[in-house]
C-alpha cells in the first residue's frame, strides 16, 4: 500500500472545489439539511440533562459534585463533534459516490480522486462546527439562565478544537463508506461502531474505569478524550492533558483512515 | 503539412488480473476529425477509454495530448479534454445553469468571461428556456445535451463522446448528430463510441474497430468496408436454402460463418465472391446491398476474419 496521505492536497483549490460543491448544495438547503440535525442534541439535553438529570442530582467530577446538566452539557458537544462527520461523511458522501455519481462526474475533470477524498472529509468536518456551534449557543443561553454552570469564555473556541477532531471522524467514517455494499449496510458501522464509541467515552455518563478492559479502550477511543477535554475547559475553566491526547490521536487517526481510505475508495470507484 | 494530432496513444495495455483487456492499442486523432472507437462489447473500448481519461493507469504505453505526454502533464491534459460519459453524472442538485457553473469550478486556470461562455453554451444547445430547472425536469434528450454542454464549459480541444445517443428517440438522436457535425467543425478532436453502426458511419471521419483488446482495423468507414468485407452483402432468406450448405460454402469460401439475423443470413462479398455463390446456389433468391459497419460488426462479434489484426 502507498502510505502517502496527499496532505499537501488538503488545501489544493481542487479539494476546495469540492468543499465548496458540498457547501453550496447544503446553502441551498439549509432549512432541511441544518436544523433537524441541529435541533436533536437540544432535545437530547432537554430529555436527558434537564429530565433524566432532575432524579440524578449531581455527579462527582474531579472531587466536585456536578449538576448532572452540567456535567453532561460537555459530552452532548462532543458526541455533536463526533456524530455529524461521521454520519456525513457515512451516508452523503456514500449517496454523492454511489446513487448520484457525483464523484463521476467530477473526475472527468481536473480534480482527482484524492482532491475528492480531502474535500469529504473537511466538509464532513465543517458541518461539524456547524452543528457544534448551534449547540453551544444554547448551553451559552441554558448558562446565562443558570440552568447549567459552566465557564461560557471557552464556549466559542470549542467548535474549532471539534473541528480538527471531525477530520479524523470524518475520515474514519470513509473507510466504511468504500467498502460496504449497499446503504442497507451502513448499519453494521452505525451500530457496531459509531454507537459503541459513544457509549464509551464519558459523554453522558461516567464510565467505571477500575475495570482494566474497559480502561484501555478508552483511552483509545478520541470521543473520550474530546468529551473530557470539552468537560475540563467547561467545568474546570482550564485545558488538560486529554487536550493534548485529543489533538494527538486526532492527527494519527486522521492520518491513517486519510491514507486507508483514499485506497479504498479508489479501488471502489475506479477499479484499481 | 498534415495536421498535428491533438490525442496520440502508443502501445497501450492494460491487464485485469492476469487477462490482457488491452493489448498493444495505438490510437490518434486530429483537430476537426471524429474518431469512432467501435467494437464488441468487452473489446476494451471502456478500459481505453477510461485510461485516456486518466482514471486508471496504463500497464505499458504512452498518451500524449497535444504535445504533452498525459504522465507527466496530467493536469494540463485533463484541463484539454472534455468528457462526456455514458451514465448520467448530471449534479441534480443544481440547475442546469448552475451545472455548467459549478463544473467550470473543477478547472484551472479558470476563464474570465464565463458568464459569456455559460450564455453560449446554453444557446448552442437550445438549453435557454431550461437554464433555472433541474436536470430531473428535463427530457433524455435535452439531459444529454447539458450533458454534451457540460463538457464543453472550459472549451476543451478534445471531446469524449461515450455512446451520446443511447436511449434517445429518433429526433433525439439527429439533434445530437447535429450538434457532433457543428462541434467537428468548431475543430475539436472528438472521439466516438457508440453501438449505432449507422451513427459511426455518419459521424466518423476514421473508425477504430477493436476486437478482443487489439485494434483490427482502422481507417474511413467506407475504406474499412470494401478491405474488409467487400463491395457486397448479401441477405439470403434461411429457407432458400438447404440447412447448413451455406455455412459449409462461407466457410471454405470466406473462411467464416455469415451472420444470422432473423430469418435471413448477411453474407458480406467480393464481386468475385458474388459470382460464386451465384453459381454455387443457382436456385437461391436473395437481395443485394452496400455492406454497412452493422455488418463488420456482425462479423466481428462471430469472430469472423474482421476479428483478426490486419496488418497494414
Amino acid at each position: 500500500m502507498n502510505w502517502n496521505p496527499h496532505l499537501g492536497d488538503l488545501f489544493d483549490w481542487r479539494s476546495r472545489a469540492v468543499f465548496a460543491r458540498n457547501a453550496r448544495v447544503y446553502m441551498r438547503n439549509w432549512r432541511t439539511a441544518f436544523l433537524p440535525p441541529a435541533i436533536e442534541p437540544i432535545v437530547s439535553f432537554l430529555a436527558f440533562g434537564l429530565g433524566l438529570g432532575a432524579f440524578v442530582g449531581s455527579i462527582q467530577y474531579q472531587g466536585s459534585a456536578v449538576g448532572y446538566a452540567s456535567y453532561m452539557a460537555p459530552g452532548l458537544l462532543a458526541q455533536t463533534v463526533f456524530a455529524t462527520p461521521f454520519f456525513e461523511a457515512l451516508y452523503s458522501s456514500y449517496v454523492r459516490m454511489f446513487y448520484q455519481k457525483t464523484w463521476d462526474g467530477i473526475l472527468a475533470t481536473q480534480v482527482e480522486l484524492r482532491h475528492i477524498v480531502w474535500g469529504e472529509i473537511t466538509w464532513a468536518s465543517a458541518r461539524g462546527v456547524g452543528n457544534a456551534t448551534v449547540v453551544a449557543c444554547v448551553l451559552g443561553g441554558l448558562n446565562l439562565s443558570g440552568v447549567v454552570h459552566l465557564q461560557w469564555q471557552w464556549l466559542p473556541l470549542l467548535p474549532l478544537i471539534g473541528f480538527v477532531a471531525g477530520w479524523s471522524f470524518a475520515a474514519f467514517a470513509l473507510l466504511f463508506t468504500a467498502v460496504v455494499p449497499s446503504i442497507d449496510h451502513m448499519n453494521y458501522p452505525v451500530f457496531l461502531v459509531g454507537v459503541p464509541l459513544g457509549l464509551i467515552s464519558n459523554t453522558y455518563f461516567p464510565l467505571p474505569v477500575h475495570n482494566p478492559v474497559l480502561a484501555v479502550l478508552v483511552q483509545c477511543n478520541p470521543i473520550y478524550h474530546l468529551s473530557e477535554s470539552f468537560r475540563s475547559l467547561l467545568l474546570r475553566g482550564q485545558p488538560d492533558l486529554h487536550l493534548l491526547w485529543l489533538f494527538v490521536s486526532s492527527a494519527v487517526f486522521l492520518l491513517i483512515c486519510a491514507t486507508v481510505a483514499q485506497r479504498l475508495v479508489r479501488r471502489r470507484v475506479l477499479g484499481e | 503539412m498534415a495536421p498535428s494530432p491533438l490525442l496520440v496513444a502508443r502501445g497501450l495495455c492494460k491487464s485485469y488480473e492476469g487477462s490482457r483487456v488491452v493489448d498493444g492499442l495505438d490510437l490518434h486523432c486530429d483537430a476537426g476529425t471524429v474518431l469512432g472507437l467501435l467494437g464488441p462489447n468487452g473489446a476494451g473500448k471502456t478500459t481505453t477509454l477510461r485510461m485516456l481519461y486518466g482514471f486508471i493507469e496504463p500497464d505499458a504505453g504512452e498518451i500524449r495530448y497535444g504535445a504533452k505526454p498525459f504522465a507527466a502533464h496530467r493536469s494540463a491534459c485533463k484541463r484539454m479534454i472534455g468528457v462526456c460519459a455514458q451514465e448520467d453524472t448530471l449534479d441534480h442538485d443544481f440547475s442546469v445553469e448552475r451545472n455548467l457553473r459549478v463544473y467550470a469550478t473543477y478547472f484551472r486556470p479558470r476563464r474570465a468571461d464565463i458568464d459569456k461562455r455559460i450564455a453560449h453554451l446554453l444557446d448552442l444547445f437550445g438549453l435557454t428556456a431550461h437554464a433555472h430547472q433541474l436536470p430531473a425536469q428535463l427530457s433524455g434528450g435535452f439531459k444529454r445535451r447539458l450533458m454534451i454542454a457540460r463538457s464543453l464549459v472550459h472549451e476543451p480541444q478534445v471531446l469524449f463522446l461515450d455512446e451520446p445517443t443511447t436511449g434517445l428517440d429518433p429526433a433525439a438522436r439527429v439533434e445530437v448528430w447535429q450538434l457532433i457535425a457543428r462541434l467537428r467543425e468548431q475543430g475539436l478532436a472528438i472521439i466516438l463510441t457508440t453501438h449505432y453502426m449507422d451513427e459511426a458511419e455518419r459521424l466518423s471521419d476514421q473508425c477504430l474497430i477493436l476486437s478482443a483488446g487489439k485494434a483490427v482495423a482502422q481507417g474511413a468507414p467506407r475504406e474499412l468496408l470494401g478491405t474488409i468485407l467487400g463491395e457486397h452483402v448479401a441477405i439470403v432468406p434461411a429457407a432458400q436454402i438447404e440447412p447448413g450448405a451455406l455455412e459449409r460454402w462461407a466457410l471454405a469460401e470466406l473462411g467464416a460463418a455469415p451472420a444470422r439475423v432473423l430469418h435471413d443470413w448477411h453474407v458480406p462479398l467480393t464481386a468475385a465472391q458474388l459470382v460464386a455463390f451465384s453459381v454455387q446456389f443457382p436456385d437461391a433468391r436473395f437481395a443485394v446491398r452496400d455492406p454497412t459497419l452493422e455488418d463488420l460488426f456482425l462479423q466481428l462479434s462471430a469472430g469472423g476474419p474482421a476479428a483478426r489484426p490486419r496488418t497494414p
